[in-house]
């Protein structure tokens, strides 16, 4: 199809140091594909990461871009948005800086719903440090922290986001790039806190004594744990136990969206609107 | 500007850029038509390279494209290629046979003996 | 410049002055005692148009404020010592990424829960670095009403001159405290403003960071075409991170030099009753109210003291006070905590044997203790 990556790309910052076979540079792909998708304006976007190897997607693509600290790519986003609330802002985060150091502000930008997507790229591992456990590493597999086996329970991510309030959940795998692509765009164009976990392989860190040396053993792996909702949802409790569900698990084009509430905050303090009361809301509590 | 070759060397259904191939072996194991294998290269990191052996047998499904994490491998357009009077191949139950093989082979080119 | 005359408290003035200085944006966080800041900017923000947001945590409340101080706003969080201990990290990259923002720190006890009604002005090193690395911050110490308001002013310009936070230091004390005050107008801070600079050629000429080696990066607000890179790595001229030997040691360098040979632009003091003085005291902040009314009593007693007060508190008045210290023998540093700005006024004087009255029980300084201490130098 040869799509011009190249005017998405700061070029001369390639190639990627991401290892051979990373998954980030297909997710990368698929998100500027999304993104032309969409027709979206280079400089009306930013793109927020985290710290980790899928920080590193920032450096990259050439929007307005921010490589922030460890965990608090959602804070910085937050940031951005309200102080721009009509400009497209995308957060890219791995698991241990999301879910982890970052846990209570992903929480919090799925609470308030602001208008953002944040792709969590859940390669089940911390990466760029080398094999630590993150809160996703399945329970019982090696880590160069728990040498003797990893005994910390895991989250689900979307079930995460769920319930804490956002308006969008889904999740994909890059295995199938197109797909992975229609739900960014869905994710990018939903107003509201969209979170699109990606699951994604690293051979190099969580392959390597866990019987995925090959990218492909990896991406095997997770085709395996992976069914598309339908079927996930026909399945008995004990087949879902090890599976997780791929499509968009929730969305919600009904729930107020964070810069538009804060729009009327402003009405009011203008003069323009009475004061914001219970009654101005279906969820009281 | 760069190491990119997003534009058709020539007529040809799919292109390498080898600046680019880290050898991570996903885009020959996504091929259905067993056009690409891995040869020996004594320069790269990986000790391997990416070839497309059998441009012939490209049915132009763009696997190989949208599964390359390093803007290494890329398709022709389906629209553009036809205008310029090419078409892409039909799958064949040969070319899915030697792609089985390749796999077997460890995605290594066959001419390069086992692997 | 024309006054207005206001009747206020100091966290007040400071989000007034944040306001009247442009400032669009406040994230924060409780904490007692500067959470009235908080409380005020919810309601002046909107009402210009700007936004208030009480984020999860402290740190997320530097992180937005830095946030959106990237995408080109003027930017206010405000805390108090824990919360400054907990946005350290954070105040860095601000700092490496050359993003400038106001922080107002309203100081009470510490270390840690400390005493959180009470007085103290035990943050003053912490100030001078927060966060780990090489950099050189800029502190401000209010020591009236009315410099809550000018000192809150002065920082926004000088973030926006040297591109990097500037810390604005008040405590429980002035924080609280409700009286008059005389400020400039909002027309004449308005006038006043001098925002940081931008780039206007084209982008593909555009290199962010790229300076000479005394001057802080370029950054154009975000949206406008010029797209650049913001990392709390090592970085080239664009943003983009780098190892490269000599470009990270010029960063480094500059980051430094960017204030440190401007001293003289950032510099701020005070020199009360010093003409004729043969005790110099150094006192900041609200401790300051106290030492110049003891002053009088000394005077009265025909006791010539004088008082030095840095406003600019980093980087310290080194060269005046060594002016001072050469020629007066006895100088009383006194101060809320136990010798943190003493050991900058014995570094910068070159003695060992400069007194100090310290205070640490969460109570202000009453003149009269200091009166004592001064007659029995």
């Amino acid at each position: 199809m040869a799509f011009n990556y190249e005017k998405y790309l700061r070029l001369e910052k390639m190639p990627t140091l991401w290892c051979w076979g990373c998954g980030d540079g297909v997710i990368l792909k698929a998100f500027v594909r999304a993104v032309e998708k969409l027709g979206l304006k280079q400089d009306d976007v930013v793109v927020v990461s985290g710290i980790g190897c899928s920080g590193r997607f920032s450096s990259y693509v050439d929007f307005n871009t921010v490589h922030t600290t460890h965990g608090r790519t959602v804070a910085y986003a937050t940031g951005i948005k309200l102080a721009n609330p009509d400009k497209h802002v995308i957060c890219v985060a791995g698991d241990g800086d999301a879910l982890a150091i970052g846990g209570n502000h992903t929480i919090h930008g799925c609470r308030r719903n602001i208008d953002m997507t944040l792709i969590i790229i859940n390669n089940f591992i911390y990466g760029l440090t080398n094999s630590q456990t993150s809160p996703t590493t399945p329970t019982g597999m090696w880590t160069v922290s728990q040498k003797a086996g990893n005994i910390d329970p895991t989250f689900d991510t979307c079930d995460l986001a769920i319930a804490s309030g956002a308006s969008f959940v889904a999740r994909e795998t890059m295995l199938d790039p197109k797909k992975l692509e229609k739900m960014l765009v869905k994710a990018m164009e939903h107003k509201g806190f969209s979170m699109a976990e990606v699951l994604s392989n690293c051979h190099i860190n969580l392959g390597r004594k866990n019987k995925m040396v090959s990218a492909m053993e990896n991406l095997e792996w997770i085709d395996n744990i992976t069914v598309p909702l339908k079927k996930y949802e026909a399945m008995t409790p004990e087949e879902q136990l090890n599976l997780f569900p791929t499509g968009v698990l929730k969305q919600d084009t009904e729930a107020n969206e964070y810069c538009d509430m804060y729009a009327e905050i402003q009405k009011v303090h203008q003069g323009e609107r009475k004061k914001i009361t219970q009654d101005d809301f279906a969820k009281k509590i | 500007m760069g190491t990119f070759k997003t534009e058709n060397p020539g007529d040809q259904p799919v292109w390498v850029n080898t600046n680019n191939c880290k050898a991570c072996d996903i885009c020959v194991s996504v091929c259905p038509s067993g056009v690409l294998a891995m040869r020996y290269e004594v320069s790269s990191t990986l000790g391997a390279m990416i070839a497309v052996e059998h441009p012939e047998s490209c049915i132009g499904c763009n696997e190989c494209e949208l599964s390359c994490p390093d803007f290494a491998i890329f398709v022709a357009d389906k629209q553009e290629y036809k205008a310029a009077g090419f078409s892409f191949a039909k799958l064949t139950d040969d070319a899915k046979a030697r792609q089985e093989t390749i796999k077997a082979n460890n995605y290594y080119s066959l001419e390069q003996g086992a692997r | 410049m024309a006054t207005r005359e206001v009747i206020s408290t100091g966290n007040q003035l400071a989000a007034m002055a944040a306001a009247d200085a442009g400032c669009m944006f406040f994230a924060g966080y409780p904490i007692t005692p500067s959470s009235e800041v908080m409380h005020e900017m919810s309601d002046l923000m909107p009402a210009r148009g700007g936004v208030t947001i009480q984020m999860e945590d402290e740190i997320a409340g530097i992180c937005a404020t830095i946030g959106a101080a990237m995408s080109g706003q003027r930017a206010l969080t405000a805390t108090s010592g824990p919360g400054v201990s907990l946005k350290a990290e954070n105040l860095g990259l601000a700092q490496m990424a050359e993003v400038p923002l106001v922080l107002v720190n309203v100081m009470r006890g510490g270390p840690s829960t400390g005493l959180p009604t009470r007085v103290s002005q035990g943050d003053v090193l912490q100030a001078k670095n927060p966060s780990h690395g090489d950099y050189k911050s800029i502190t401000l110490a209010a020591g009236s009403l009315a410099e809550c308001y000018t000192e809150t002013v002065r920082a926004f310009n000088l973030a926006d001159r040297y591109m990097q936070p500037v810390i604005v230091l008040l405590d429980e004390t002035i924080g609280h405290m409700h009286g008059k005050a005389d400020i400039p107008t909002a027309e004449d801070v308005a006038n006043g403003i001098v925002p940081r600079k931008r780039f206007d050629g084209p982008a593909e000429e555009y290199f962010p960071y790229e300076c000479g080696p005394t001057e802080p990066a370029t950054l154009n607000p975000m949206f406008e075409g010029y797209r650049y890179h913001f990392t709390g790595l090592h970085h080239d001229k664009n943003g983009f991170p780098t190892e490269e030997i000599e470009t990270c040691r010029k960063l480094i360098q500059r980051l430094e030099d960017k204030v440190a040979m401007h001293e003289d632009e950032v510099e701020s003091y005070e020199e009360f009753m010093m003409d004729d003085a043969e005790i110099m005291i150094v006192a900041y902040g609200s401790v300051s109210l106290a030492a110049k009314e003891s002053i009088r009593h000394l005077r009265d007693a025909g006791i010539k003291a004088g008082l030095f007060r840095p406003i600019t508190i980093w980087p310290s008045p080194a060269k005046k006070i060594k002016e001072y210290t050469d020629k007066i023998e006895k100088v009383l540093v006194v101060e809320l905590n136990i010798g943190q700005y003493h050991s900058e006024i014995q570094r910068a004087a070159a003695r060992l044997d400069i007194d100090g009255l310290f205070k640490v029980n969460g109570r202000p300084i009453s003149p009269y203790e200091i009166v004592n201490k001064v007659k029995e130098l």
